[in-house]
């Protein structure tokens, strides 16, 4: 295989909103160390700058049509790889923002706070561009690495650097998995770029290799069995860093794993069906009914989002261009819901310095503003209209009828119920249960402003989802040929209708 | 203008309760006073939309159809029919109530205002579905303000109040109380219902999804389903068992029916009369709606379960609630057992008794928001409901204890009140088909008035403990306007039934006329055939 690295201008434009991003970064950290009086604060701003500038240019793009490929197809940018990139922008956005007051309590290392965090943002946005195995490996890592570090950066705080290494030994074994599939399955077909291995023949090699890749990738998501990482670390992480790292990643690296079996492995489609069926009956059950033990109100998250991931795969194991369209929406519902409840825990534990779910007693009556967005929040995560999450699930739920996923289907609907019980525990402490302490709480702008955003997006893709589902539909046009949607099964049919 | 009015019903507590966002809880007079005008707004729309409807005509009235989703096959499309039209009209009748019952609250009112009218808003939003996403949709929107509703707002039991020693309230405090089913505190009761109602709901969902699913049309457009749409065989038996009691659960047939009475009781005043009066009553519309439309073979063939069904609801509720000595869990018994005589006049699948059914709808939304309000009154007044230990409360509240007995007269039926008119079509209707569910009916006419006398008995009349001697009558006119508004669109109904009846009939003969596989009748003038 040979590279051919002659860059035309054109090209270079698909990569401008990666190159703008780099350039950016670097801004940030020169600014960071050249002024070391400026408020940090400020810093922050610019970060957010740079990011909602590299937004607009992607807007821009889908709103264009621009696309194209580069490096033979390592690097595609596509209708897919476009949406993935808004959604991991957006929420660094809105992490960065969140993130204002609490990098305030850091003793030092502020200004790099923000280039780490951009840094990984980078990193995800070419993974939602990877259409390449050796590109998947390179831009995984990329934006682990990133995470590796913000994770621990609490230094004093045993939890963080608990987290941090359970998150480093656990990614890095991933890596390694990951690795070892990509090396059988360029064994077996002589290809890494995903387009040229649909014709392969099927064989164990294959089989076991994308297996180990599956679980890399699934570490990432958090799926059950490999979530184990998942509470601890959201636990431990600086909060804000939990909210970037319950969101971005899981979105990046579903981009991939759509690629994957949806371009490389079309052919395969009644295997891995099966795969997800079980990731994902395990990942709602699992997260759910764990979730109601727990005390902390991010353990708390970090089990319903092994659950939400879940649902996600729901529309994975239906495995249709529907079923893609599903887990866009869906990702961007859970987007906005995940990462406001996450700015309510930001705002609470910035005035508390508690997590505990024991301590958001009687938050209605000490801040009615955060109680109220946190009830949206949780509920538009449980599904209930006019919520955004609602949309979601029925989006997710009609792709797995079509493909006649009774049982998943089953297990998704009775998981709503069991999920509804945690989530109405917490409203139970905001709402009915009296404040030990009844000093009124009041939130910053930064925060406020995320928390808006939230409640913006939950609304509006609850009442009037149309322009999203239609957005998610043209972004995945590129699936429609790949996997259309049987017409129902005539003999499940004719035995249902009892013919 | 039958439209706007239609959508200003639906839209005017929604707004009602934006606006209130950005009012300040210290100004509580305000608050109320947009609530109440919002709620008054919808009332008056929607007793236009149920004056104007045509009975003539027929059919769904007043359409509105704005596309919401064509990837997925939603539009936004709503309207009523005669047996909408009416339960719109009732649920707009026991919001507007139920904002004056409430004008009390002096805990968080603005709060209270919003999870009130989102709750009517949205009941009143399923009765004007002609989409299938849509009638879940605000289905479920109706369901979670009942959590806070209860949580907040709601009373315990006596039980639970006696547990005062240092145990007990660590015991009422633990997360793990809300599972222990003999406690009953509103906390309970309010997962209790939510949990119960949502799984009901999503088992209807997964009907609703298999109708889309099997449909040659991928639409949740009703009108369009029950054209194209035909199902047999053990599919169709599925859906409807899925439809059939995934919404029963809310109406609530026996033996799905446990989580009301617990709600009923735990509930603020206005929530349940909003519970009892309309909430239960999406139940059996949405069944009417989705089985009957859709699934008319399956009613025909399946509905004698709910003939089965309905006399345990009918019997056992009418037991309970004579042996019940709260107030509130006698009425709430009460309701679960007159629901059984809607269940009863829909399985019959005759054009009486039906038409009596949804009459019934509306009399029982009336009789039991009466009831509820006067119980929650009493409440307020003497801070319990334990019958045992009130009585003689007429020295101090004359003007209630007769709203009280007219309450009762027009829950057992009396003649006079629209109550009779429905009984005595659903037992003439469903005479012929279920002789013997008719029989248990009549004999829990009369079990009816044994509990309610004997409880009106124990609040009114007899001995009065000397604690309560400082309770006092409604006096103020926003205390007493909303019972005699009841009082008096039940009594004005029983006495002029004809616009209503008609209203109802031009819905119900075409519906049986296509379950019972007739060919459809000359449109006859309902002039002169009612008895």
């Amino acid at each position: 295989m040979t590279f051919d690295l002659t860059l035309s201008g054109s090209d270079l434009l698909l990569l401008a909103p990666e190159i703008f991003l780099t350039i950016w970064l670097c801004v940030v950290l020169a600014v960071d160390f050249t002024f070391k009086q400026i408020d940090h604060e400020n810093l922050a701003y610019l970060s957010v700058g740079g990011v909602i500038a590299t937004l607009i240019n992607l807007i821009w793009f889908d709103y264009t049509g621009v696309q194209g490929a580069l490096f033979k197809d390592m690097f595609v940018l596509d209708g897919v790889a476009i949406f993935f990139k808004i959604l991991v922008l957006i929420s660094t956005a809105l992490v960065l923002l969140a993130s204002i007051d609490y990098v305030k309590s850091f003793k030092f290392f502020k200004g790099e706070y923000y280039f780490l965090v951009m840094m990984s943002a980078l990193g995800m946005m070419f993974m939602a561009s990877a259409q390449d195995l050796l590109s998947v490996f390179v831009t995984l890592e990329f934006s682990t690495f990133g995470f590796y570090v913000l994770v621990a950066y609490l230094r004093e705080d045993q939890k963080s650097s608990e987290a941090g290494l359970k998150f480093f030994i656990l990614g890095v074994f991933a890596a390694g998995l990951l690795a070892y599939g990509i090396s059988l399955v360029y064994g077996e077909t002589g290809t890494l770029v995903f387009s040229e291995m649909a014709s392969a023949p099927g064989s164990i090699g294959l089989a076991i290799g994308f297996i180990m890749i599956f679980a890399a990738l699934g570490f990432k998501i958090g799926a059950v069995p490999f979530h184990s990482w998942i509470p601890d670390t959201y636990q431990g992480a600086p909060t804000p860093v939990t909210a970037f790292l319950s969101i971005a990643p899981k979105g990046a690296a579903l981009a991939i794993l759509i690629r994957m079996f949806y371009v490389a492995l079309a052919t395969f489609k009644p295997t891995w069906v099966l795969l997800f069926v079980v990731a994902s009956i395990l990942s709602m059950t699992y997260g759910n009914i764990v979730a109601i033990a727990q005390k902390n109100i991010k353990r708390l998250l970090a089990y319903s989002g092994i659950a939400q991931i879940g649902n996600v795969m729901i529309g994975l194991a239906a495995g249709t261009k529907r079923g893609s369209d599903a887990i866009l929406f869906y990702l961007l519902t859970y987007l906005f819901a995940n990462l406001g409840a996450f700015a309510v825990v930001i705002g609470v534990s910035n005035l508390i310095k508690s997590d505990e779910i024991e301590d958001y007693n009687g938050l209605n009556r000490r801040s009615p503003f955060l109680a109220a967005a946190m009830l949206l929040f949780l509920l538009s995560l449980a599904g209930v209209p006019p919520l955004a999450g609602f949309i979601g699930k029925l989006y997710i739920f009609v792709a797995a009828i079509e493909q006649e996923l009774y049982t998943l289907l089953i297990v998704g609907l009775i998981n709503i119920v069991i999920s509804m019980y945690y989530y109405l525990v917490v409203v139970k402490k905001m709402y009915i249960n009296e404040p030990h302490d009844p000093t009124p709480l009041s939130v910053s702008t930064p925060l406020k402003t995320v928390i808006f955003v939230g409640i913006a997006g939950t609304l509006l893709l609850g009442i009037y989802p149309k322009p999203f589902i239609d957005w998610a539909v043209d972004a995945t046009l590129m699936f429609s040929n790949i996997t259309a949607p049987t017409a129902s099964d005539p003999a499940i049919l004719t035995s249902l209708a009892g013919g | 203008m039958g439209q706007l009015a239609l959508l200003a019903t639906l839209f005017a507590p929604f707004l009602g309760s934006v606006v209130l966002l950005f009012i300040p809880n210290r100004e509580p007079l305000l608050v109320r006073a947009v609530a109440a005008i919002s709620a008054g707004t919808a009332l008056l729309a929607s007793l236009y939309v149920f004056m104007a409807y045509d009975p003539d005509q027929g059919g769904f009235q007043f359409i509105t159809k704005w596309a919401w989703s064509e990837e997925l096959g939603i539009g936004f499309h709503i309207g009523v029919d005669g047996i909408g039209a009416p339960l719109v009209f009732a649920s707009a009748i026991l919001l507007f109530a139920g904002i004056f019952i409430s004008w009390h609250i002096k805990d968080r009112t603005k709060e209270f205002y919003i999870f009130l009218l989102i709750l009517a808003a949205a009941t009143i939003g399923v009765f004007m579905s002609l989409d299938l996403f849509f009638l879940y949709f605000f289905y479920e929107m109706s369901v979670l303000p009942m959590y806070v509703l209860l949580g907040v707002w709601g009373s315990h039991t006596k039980g639970y109040l006696s547990m005062t020693d240092e145990e007990g309230r660590k015991l009422r405090d633990s997360v793990g109380f809300i599972l222990n089913f003999g406690s009953n505190s509103k906390e309970y009761a309010a997962m209790k219902l939510t949990l119960f109602l949502s799984a009901g709901a999503v088992f209807a969902l997964m009907g609703i999804l298999l109708i889309y699913h099997f449909s040659p049309v991928h639409t949740f457009d009703i009108l369009v389903l029950r054209e194209v749409a035909h199902f047999d065989g053990t599919l169709a038996t599925i859906i409807w068992v899925l439809v059939f009691f995934g919404f029963a659960s809310i109406a609530p047939i026996w033996p799905l029916h446990s989580w009301s009475p617990v709600g009923h009781a735990a509930a603020p005043a206005a929530t349940s009369m909003l519970h009892a009066g309309v909430l239960m009553k999406l139940g059996h519309f949405s069944i009417i709606r989705v089985a009957y439309e859709i699934l008319p073979d399956a009613t025909r063939e399946l509905m004698p379960i709910a003939a089965v069904l309905c006399v345990f609801s009918i019997i056992y509720g009418g037991f309970v609630a004579y042996f019940a000595k709260d107030t509130k869990y006698v009425i709430g018994y009460s309701s679960s057992s007159h629901m059984g005589y809607v269940f009863l006049g829909m399985a019959a699948l005759d054009y009486i008794s039906l038409t009596g059914a949804v009459i019934y709808m509306f009399a029982h939304a009336l009789a039991t928001g009466m009831l509820f309000a006067m119980a929650g009154w009493v409440y307020d007044q003497t801070h319990t409901r334990d019958i045992p230990s009130l009585g003689g409360l007429v020295k101090n509240m004359p003007f209630l204890a007769g709203a009280f007995i007219i309450a009762c007269m027009a829950s057992v039926g009396m003649p006079g009140t629209v109550n009779f008119i429905a009984e005595i079509m659903i037992i003439v209707g469903s005479w012929e088909k279920y002789p013997f569910q008719v029989v248990v009916a009549v004999l829990g006419i009369v079990l009816t008035m044994a509990y309610l006398f004997k409880m009106m008995r124990g609040l009114f009349y007899g001995h009065m403990s000397p604690e309560y001697a400082h309770a006092r009558d409604t006096s103020q006119w926003v205390d007493r306007l909303p019972l005699l508004l009841m009082i008096g669109c039940s009594i004005f109904f029983g006495i002029f039934p004809m616009h209503f009846y008609n209203v109802v009939r031009s819905t119900v003969v075409p519906m049986l006329d296509r379950i019972n596989q007739v060919a459809p009748l000359v449109t006859q003038n309902a002039t002169g055939l009612f008895p």
